[in-house]
């Protein structure tokens, strides 16, 4: 680092010094949009790996007609085998059904030993390979071979997943409107007080132009100062974020691992925290170039 | 150092605060720019030193045609130029060695070069004693020598002084034009505006003279 850096560096400290309570209020009011951002990130982070970790399990079940001809489920059995997305395919008879059925529920329930005859039909569980594309190929497959001759329904609870994802796809958009209008309002209010620190410091910014410093010397400092607030902010965000993140594995996480079928109650994944110090970046880098290349240009066009 | 053809500046007035100016100032000379308040001396060395822009004509400051530059350029030409202001403008939390040191360190001299130009310009000045005192604690006079050491500190070709002595008393004025003297001496240009009759009777000096924004004597 050259003494021209360290200056810049030690003239940022001087100016925070200098402004410490505007400093404060703008990392504070930064601080709390990025928690609220950092919040429904870790709410989708959650429901993401919920809903992979249901893609993981989503089965097709094809449920086949009593009276299927041979012929006919020989030509379903070919359209499974002919389709290179099917990973695996079991077949599941009326009796090994209602035997797997009646172990799970007899104890539980009268009707079920009281009953006299199997209801069950015969069956076929496909499962799909993995890939980002899977629920599409179950879907795809399934309107093919719902039409098909002996097949009675398919089966893989479309209705549930569909409103989930949708609910992603809700929640998604809604974060990055949000993440938008909490985006520009970060920069307007950094953009601010960058402008107040410049306005704090009018006679010795206009001596700096007097004397011949250039554009850079002026605003590199400006810079530094708007993007040590953004990146405060969403440090201190961060933080707050984990300690709800352990609030809520420490005093929930029984419930939690019940709903969620086992899985643990995650925190911001890598990539997540990487963007938010990185918005906290280019709100700092914005804000302040906003505000400085404005009062650079007014004061030169005087 | 300096040529001027033709300029004209106006503020959306009827009549242009500076109308067709021509002259041309030599390296080394000592230049008085005179006339009556309202005559256009100050925006005369504005538009020198790139403060101000002007409507037309050519100005050519230490080989830089100072009507070709833009915002991001004009430190080029601020920093061939030294600028002593009738108000001083010194920064009231820096102390007399800062304040002349801040006008190096905005060029990025290193700590050394600073401090060894910084005390050299104050010993130009005789203000050596004074140089961990905040301009509050000055005079008039000793805050305008502040002024000047700044002005010559980065070592410039030209000094424009405005009103300089403007608020100061005879006898410190006199000190002042002496230390511009002494500078002068030294091999740099300057030109002083003023509208002290004495100082103009007493000093031999080349004088160009504004009237209602023309030069009637260069």
């Amino acid at each position: 680092m050259n003494l021209f850096s360290f200056d810049f560096i030690k003239t940022t400290f001087s100016n925070i010094k200098s402004n410490k309570q505007l400093f404060s209020l703008s990392v504070a009011t930064n601080f709390i949009a990025f928690t609220v951002l950092g919040i429904f990130f870790l709410l989708f982070v959650n429901l993401d790996i919920l809903f992979s970790s249901w893609d993981k399990h989503i089965q097709l079940i094809v449920y086949l007609d009593d009276k299927i001809s041979n012929p006919n489920k020989k030509k379903i059995e070919l359209l499974f085998n002919s389709n290179d997305k099917i990973d695996s395919i079991f077949f599941v008879s009326r009796d090994q059904a209602w035997e797997s059925f009646r172990g799970k529920f007899s104890s539980k329930s009268n009707f079920v030993t009281s009953l006299n005859f199997n209801p069950l039909p015969d069956s076929y569980t496909l499962r799909f390979a993995s890939g980002p594309d899977r629920l599409k190929n179950i879907r795809d497959f399934s309107e093919k071979i719902k039409n098909e001759n002996g097949v009675e329904s398919v089966e893989y609870g479309e209705k549930w997943i569909s409103r989930f994802e949708q609910f992603m796809i809700f929640l998604r958009g809604f974060i990055l409107v949000f993440g938008v209008v909490l985006f520009s309002g970060m920069i307007l209010i950094i953009s601010n007080t960058i402008k107040l620190s410049i306005y704090s410091r009018k006679d010795e910014i206009d001596l700096m132009t007097l004397l011949g410093a250039t554009h850079q010397y002026i605003k590199v400092p400006l810079l530094l100062e708007g993007i040590l607030q953004g990146v405060s902010g969403s440090l201190l965000a961060l933080v707050s974020v984990k300690l709800i993140h352990l609030y809520i594995v420490f005093w929930f996480q029984g419930s939690l691992e019940s709903v969620f079928r086992g899985l643990e109650f995650q925190y911001l994944t890598k990539p997540i925290i990487f963007s938010v110090i990185s918005t906290g970046i280019i709100v700092g880098v914005l804000g302040s170039s906003i505000s400085a290349n404005q009062f650079l240009h007014r004061h030169n066009s005087e | 150092m300096i040529k001027v053809f033709n300029l004209y500046k106006s503020y959306g007035g009827i009549a242009p605060v500076l109308s067709d100016i021509s002259f041309d100032i030599q390296d080394g000379e000592f230049v008085f720019l005179t006339g009556q308040s309202g005559a256009g001396k100050t925006t005369l060395f504005k538009v020198l030193f790139g403060w101000e822009k002007f409507d037309r004509g050519q100005i050519l400051v230490g080989g830089i045609n100072v009507g070709k530059l833009n915002e991001k350029n004009l430190y080029q030409l601020r920093r061939k130029v030294g600028f002593v202001f009738q108000d001083y403008k010194l920064l009231m939390k820096k102390t007399v060695f800062e304040n002349v040191a801040f006008a190096q360190q905005i060029v990025g001299a290193n700590m050394k070069t600073v401090r060894a130009k910084t005390w050299n310009a104050l010993k130009n000045v005789g203000l050596v004693k004074k140089k961990d005192s905040y301009p509050s604690q000055l005079s008039g006079g000793e805050q305008q020598r502040v002024s000047i050491a700044r002005a010559i500190v980065n070592d410039p070709e030209l000094i424009l002084a405005d009103e300089p002595t403007g608020n100061l008393d005879s006898e410190i004025s006199k000190e002042i034009f002496a230390l511009f003297e002494k500078i002068n001496q030294q091999g740099k240009t300057i030109i002083i505006a003023t509208h002290s009759a004495e100082i103009l009777r007493k000093k031999e000096r080349r004088h160009l003279l504004l009237k209602r924004g023309k030069l009637l004597q260069s």
